[in-house]
């Protein structure tokens, strides 16, 4: 006879109670390992989607512009091809129904992609050909931004028609499920033959895309390659200089720095220059229309920043001499769309002949529609012109001097009346003109700096993968209740079996075995318990986990958008759970064998156990409900974070509420029994320890259910800012459609009572909780000015305090990181950053300076107008919109819009319906969390019920007697069921009030409103379900031949 | 101390009892079971304790075999007060010098009649573990001694209530304890059966020369041993005195 044999023969008398055991622990491993899982899941599915989706694309070598497309060749010696291709985003409708799919990503490639479009085919991804309703041969409008690489928002970008339709029929090839950013929704691209495109926009033999499949060091390829030609950088070779310009018309400021500095490397000097086209110059009561006007800083520019020289042809048409005064009328190009007239006044103080620097007519840049006409009359710019004005003698000067200044002033004052974001000269002359400078610009130039990047997108994918929110922690925050469920039905079990074997304890003690002995060879038996439970726990991890990710991608689909997401087992996971599993498995035993101790030999011979202390659960009731009151007033001062806070507190609350309970159930009370409802309340407190493991159960679970159904958003929020509607446009807005010419210019009726608030959209990653993938890029947002003092929309906090967080945009920061808002939700759960925290994004750095609460905004970032214009000067027009309307005209006014609007993919949205795609993903979460509870509620009936017949089988006997003095079937019923009426109703009471005192904080965040309706429902489910349990416990229990007990030993 | 295994020719082991008492706390006050019990076995010595239902008779049975504390009072058996022990210490004093033997018996269900006589020998620290073979003999051998011997791997549902006691007494003899204690032996027996296990008790304890102390309220029972006391007014008597 060893140990072990003890050992197994008890584990298999005891079966029943220990299966129970195991079962319990089971669960507990089983719940974790699956929370674990699910997070892994998700990660895995969105990491597989990302794979998917990029196909052999490792690099992205791209540029806001086109470059030539054979630069791809020289990726090609890394042994794969190298994928040329436009990648725009535009819009496709379907002819024949009108149907629109907006945001949509149009690639142009050819064979080196894949299966791809010829002649006049497109090719459509699944779901956006089923968002068309298109079928092959279908006639499809696309239409896309049309390329300029002059600013729109100078005075040379044409403005007029911004986009570019073109008309294809849909081919029957099935292409690529392709896509470069991140995203658990269905693929929305349209295919579209390369040449086709190229051809359309304009810009043959051009691309402005190259897809990269493994390669070493892009970059550095890259700059061994590019030119500067694809840098849109040109040299022109003068006869005495090289000018270096732009495609743009404007040099950034980062690439005259270079080129300054490349120059003085070689030993050459520099000369900056700034053109521009003055309406009239005006002296002596005469003008001069359309001149050519040059800043310089150096002669024939005056140094005086006041001062002009005229060449001797304006002096003379002026009949001007030096001292007069003389006037510059030139156009302006506003943020709101329109063009301003300005003056800038000069005193003339030389007169230049028309000879040498004088008479250079490269100081212009070539300004399309201008520099090539032969006459002013022909001349074709994108801004007014009165052809009036032109005078015969302003032909002859055009026909015989072309672009040659007809003035020139200082350099730093021509920058102040003309100088852009996009740039503040419009070439640079490297003089004398060396053979070698184009080479050494080449090499001094970073691409990445001109725009010209090499992204790794499939590292950037796959570290996005991670997502932004934790499943598998939020699963395992919230399984923790049914974990603890499962844990104390574990405990439960394990506690009626030591009870059940109190006198074969007493017998080994009176054999002598030590205490300790008999509590190493339980905590033997729990181990074996815990291990196999753990083990059973893994099948049921991945039946948890697969049940949970099945919900995700059906019941549950609003939480996550997408039905990719398929379960992966993982080897840590599981492990993880099993390892738990056991730990808290054994654990539960553990301290469910402390009160072995205390009770002598012959008490356990005699089935006695141990009476509870009453002092020690009052100290530690008292303890925790103080605790818990500090976090309160903590969650309630904004002094510790308010989720974590309820969390506490609540759960502190909890135990404060079972210890104070378990103190008076363990009180001896010296009260007589006065009826069936004392002697059952004198019965309840017969085993404390069942009647407290039992309140502590139905506590727990009705606790999740509660706090959980609380945040459940009703949709009454105030986060839309008062506005009822919001637009997006794929093609940006130049003109502003709150002034007459504005809404002339883009064909809008008028519309009374409707203003528009036009906010800058860099395109970027969502930040919201539609999103899965961690954003790494986020959608930028930039309000006017006007918004920002209008205040708006509700905040949650800004750092500092202040009345209207908005201006905090356009304070300056210590270190020059740029101020931000973000909703809070989005800071927090998405972006993982805190109120007054740093982050960097494109080399720049911002501060979270405030968040909003509940907003509309969750999907982006908001900078102001200014730091928005200086970080991305490339971003023009305006393509995100809020719409101040009555709200009866919302519908009508929807309509209007989109349908003038239509060329721009202009897209209304209400803004309710926004809000409540975010409070429906909320919503889901919690629907999910909420089974959770229910599953916890489950668990606790079973323990209930497993006590209640324990209870009334124990008291068999005592049950038997009282039906012998006289007590009918009825009134033992009554008494029973009373007994266990009361534990439940302990039970829901606890974890009630605990929860709606934890939640009252954010309750009140939410202005005061509690789901009543659906708690109370739940709350009457859960009472239901006890009483059910009671019920058939109590059937049970009395079914049983009672009379016959008494006779039994 | 006693050597084991030696012959027994003197008989200086012996249980010395000295003004023991025992009260329990009460809501209306402290209630005493035993008051000054004092008294002197040796080995070889068997006696009967009587006594009406609730006198106290098993509390200083416990008492003796060091399950429940005196108030007041020394127990000292061979010399040794249990109740100065610690708890590993008193836990083998009682594995090693006391068998019990309680009115119903008290078997484990999961085990065998062989099992339930060898588990005593599963906290053995006086014995090396080479001796498993040795218990086993000697645990065969009690059971034969007590007409068992074909039951072996039968379970105690399987047994007679007089079967199971015999089993019991086995089992308290396994590890030669010095004192055998037995509370009402008989109690939950016929007649036929309560004659056999009291004829085996008293077969066993002289062939081991334990000290055998039984707690009754059989007369017929008493009436077999040499010395018998009377257990009442929380104090010890000769019986008839």
């Amino acid at each position: 006879m060893r140990t072990s044999t003890l050992l197994a023969r008890n584990l298999a008398w005891y079966w029943r109670t220990n299966l129970a055991v195991l079962l319990g622990v089971a669960t507990a491993a089983g719940v974790l390992g699956g929370a674990l899982l699910v997070g892994d899941s998700v990660r895995a599915s969105l990491r597989d989607l990302v794979l998917a989706r990029l196909g052999n694309t490792d690099y992205v070598v791209a540029r806001n512009g086109f470059f030539r497309e054979n630069l791809a060749a020289s990726f090609n010696k890394t042994g794969r091809e190298a994928c040329p291709t436009i990648a725009i985003e535009g819009m496709v409708a379907h002819q024949a129904s009108g149907r629109r799919a907006y945001a949509v990503q149009i690639y142009g490639v050819d064979q080196r992609f894949g299966p791809a479009p010829q002649g006049r085919q497109i090719l459509l991804s699944a779901a956006l050909a089923d968002e068309l309703g298109a079928k092959p041969g279908d006639t499809l409008l696309v239409r896309v931004e049309k390329p300029s690489a002059i600013p729109l928002e100078s005075l040379h970008g044409r403005k007029e028609d911004v986009g570019k339709t073109i008309r294809l029929t849909l081919g029957s090839a099935a292409p690529r499920e392709f896509s470069l950013n991140p995203q658990q929704g269905d693929v929305r691209a349209a295919y579209v033959p390369l040449a086709r495109l190229q051809k359309e926009l304009g810009e043959i033999g051009k691309v402005n895309t190259i897809l990269l499949g493994p390669t070493a060091d892009p970059a550095r390829l890259l700059a061994a390659h590019y030119t500067l030609e694809d840098l849109g950088i040109k040299t022109r070779t003068l006869p005495n200089a090289i000018a270096v310009e732009t495609d743009t018309t404007l040099i950034p400021d980062a690439l005259a720095e270079r080129a300054t500095a490349t120059a003085k490397s070689l030993g050459l000097s520099t000369q900056p220059v700034l053109t521009y086209l003055a309406n009239s110059i005006r002296a002596n009561g005469r003008e001069i229309p359309y001149s050519v006007v040059t800043a310089l800083a150096a002669p024939p520019a005056p140094a005086d920043p006041a001062s002009i020289t005229l060449n001797q042809w304006a002096a003379h048409d002026l009949n001007a001499k030096p001292g007069d005064p003389v006037s510059l009328d030139y156009y302006v190009w506003q943020s709101d769309g329109s063009l301003h007239t300005e003056t800038a006044q000069f005193r003339l103080v030389q007169i230049v002949p028309i000879a040498g620097a004088a008479a250079d007519r490269n100081y212009a840049p070539e300004y399309p529609g201008i520099t090539e006409s032969n006459s002013l009359r022909d001349w074709d710019p994108p801004f007014p012109l009165d052809l009036h004005r032109i005078r015969p003698a302003d032909e002859q000067y055009w026909k015989q001097y072309r672009t040659t200044p007809k003035a020139f002033i200082a350099l730093a004052r021509g920058q102040q009346l003309w100088g852009t974001r996009f740039g503040k000269l419009t070439s640079i002359r490297i003089s004398p003109p060396s053979p070698a400078f184009a080479g050494a610009l080449r090499a001094a130039l970073d691409p990445a700096q001109m725009g010209l990047t090499v992204t790794p997108v499939k590292a950037r994918s796959l570290a996005a993968s991670q997502g932004a929110t934790d499943f598998g922690e939020y699963f395992v925050y919230f399984s923790f209740f049914l974990m603890v469920s499962a844990l104390l039905l574990t405990g439960l079990f394990f506690k009626l079996g030591i009870e059940q074997r109190l006198r074969e304890i007493g017998v080994l003690r009176a054999l002598g075995f030590s205490i300790s002995r008999i509590r190493a060879m339980f905590l033997l038996e729990g181990a074996a318990l815990a291990v196999a439970g753990s083990l059973l726990g893994l099948a049921g991890a991945l039946a948890y986990g697969a049940i949970i990710v099945f919900g995700l991608r059906t019941w549950w689909i609003d939480a996550v958008g997408t039905r990719m997401i398929s379960l992966h087992p993982s080897i840590v996971s599981l492990a993880t759970g099993a390892l738990a599993g056991i730990v808290t498995g054994l654990g539960t035993i553990a301290f469910a064998l402390r009160k072995l101790e205390p009770v002598t030999p012959r008490g356990l011979l005699a089935g006695e156990q141990k009476r509870h202390s009453v002092k020690r659960p009052l100290i530690v009731g008292t303890i925790a409900a103080l605790l818990a009151l500090i976090l309160l007033a903590s969650a309630l001062l904004r002094a510790l974070d308010q989720t974590a806070a309820f969390f506490g507190a609540g759960t502190l609350l909890l135990i404060a509420a079972i210890s104070l309970q378990s103190a008076v159930l363990n009180r001896r009370s010296s009260a007589s029994i006065g009826g069936l409802t004392t002697l059952a309340l004198r019965s309840a407190a017969y085993r404390p320890g069942r009647s407290i493991l039992c309140i502590a159960q139905i506590a727990c679970a009705t606790f999740l259910i509660v706090s959980v159904d609380a945040f459940r958003q009703t949709g009454d929020s105030a986060g839309t800012g008062g506005y009822p509607l919001m637009a997006e446009s794929v093609l940006p807005l130049i003109h502003d459609p709150n002034t007459p010419a504005g809404r002339d210019a883009l064909n809008i009726p008028p519309l009374p009572g409707v203003r528009f608030i036009p906010f800058r959209l860099r395109p970027g990653d969502d930040t919201s909780c539609l999103n899965l993938y961690r954003p790494r890029n986020p959608r930028i947002l930039a309000p006017p000015a006007a918004f920002l003092r209008s205040a708006h929309f509700a905040f949650q906090d800004s750092v500092p305090h202040t009345p209207n967080p908005w201006l905090l945009l356009d304070e300056p920061l210590p270190g020059g990181a740029i101020p931000a808002i973000a909703d809070a939700s989005s800071m927090t759960y998405v972006l993982h950053l805190t109120l007054g925290q740093d982050f960097v994004l494109n080399g720049a750095r911002f501060r979270i300076v405030a968040a909003l609460h509940d907003s509309l905004f969750q999907s982006e970032l908001l900078i102001s107008e200014k730091n928005f214009l200086r970080l991305f000067p490339d971003v023009e027009g305006y393509r995100f919109f809020l719409l101040d309307v009555p709200p009866q005209k919302a519908q009508q006014v929807t309509g209007t819009l989109e349908d003038a609007l239509s060329d721009y993919g202009f897209d209304i949205q209400s803004t309710a319906a926004r809000l409540a795609g975010f409070h429906k993903v909320e919503n889901t979460y919690l629907s999910t969390f909420r089974s959770l509870g229910a599953l916890g509620l489950v668990l606790g009936t079973v323990g209930l019920a497993a006590i209640l017949l324990r209870n009334a089988l124990e008291r068999r006997r005592e049950l038997a007697l009282l039906r012998a003095v006289g007590y009918r079937p009825s009134h033992l019923a009554a008494m029973v069921l009373a007994e266990n009426l009361l534990l439940l109703l302990l039970g829901l009471a606890t974890g009630t009030v605990c929860a709606l005192l934890a939640i009252a904080p954010a309750v009140s965040l939410r202005g005061g409103q509690l789901p009543v309706a659906s708690l109370a429902l739940l709350l009457a489910a859960v009472l239901a379900t006890g009483i059910g349990a009671s019920l058939a416990a109590t059937r049970a229990a009395l079914r049983s031949p009672l009379l016959a007990a008494l006779r039994s030993e | 101390m006693i050597r084991r295994g030696s012959p027994r020719t003197y008989r200086a082991a012996m249980l010395d009892v000295f003004q023991i008492a025992k009260t329990y706390p009460a809501p209306r006050g402290p209630l005493t079971i035993l008051s000054g019990v004092s008294f002197t076995l040796h080995l070889g010595d068997a006696a009967a304790i009587m006594g009406p239902s609730g006198a106290g008779k098993s509390t200083l049975l416990y008492i003796l075999g060091g399950l429940e504390q005196p108030t007041s009072g020394t127990v000292a058996l061979d010399g040794r007060n249990p109740y100065a022990l610690s708890e590993k210490e008193l836990a083998a004093f009682r594995n090693q010098a006391i068998g019990f033997i309680f009115q119903d018996h008290c078997l484990l269900p999961q085990c065998s009649v062989l099992e339930n006589v060898l588990v005593p020998t599963l906290v053995s620290t006086t014995e090396p573990r080479a001796s498993a073979s040795g218990y086993i003999a000697r645990a065969r051998d009690l059971l034969a001694q007590v007409g068992l011997s074909d039951r072996l791997d039968h379970r105690p549902a399987e047994l007679s209530g007089g079967e199971k006691q015999r089993v019991a007494l086995a089992r308290a003899l396994i590890r030669k304890p010095l004192l055998l204690l037995c509370d009402e032996p008989t109690g939950n027996l016929d007649q036929a059966s309560a004659d056999v296990v009291a004829s085996l008790l008293l077969e066993l304890h002289r062939q081991q020369e334990t000290i055998l102390i039984v707690v009754t309220h059989s007369a017929e029972l008493a009436a077999r041993f040499p010395l018998r006391y009377e257990l009442r007014d929380a104090n010890l008597h000769p019986a008839g005195a």
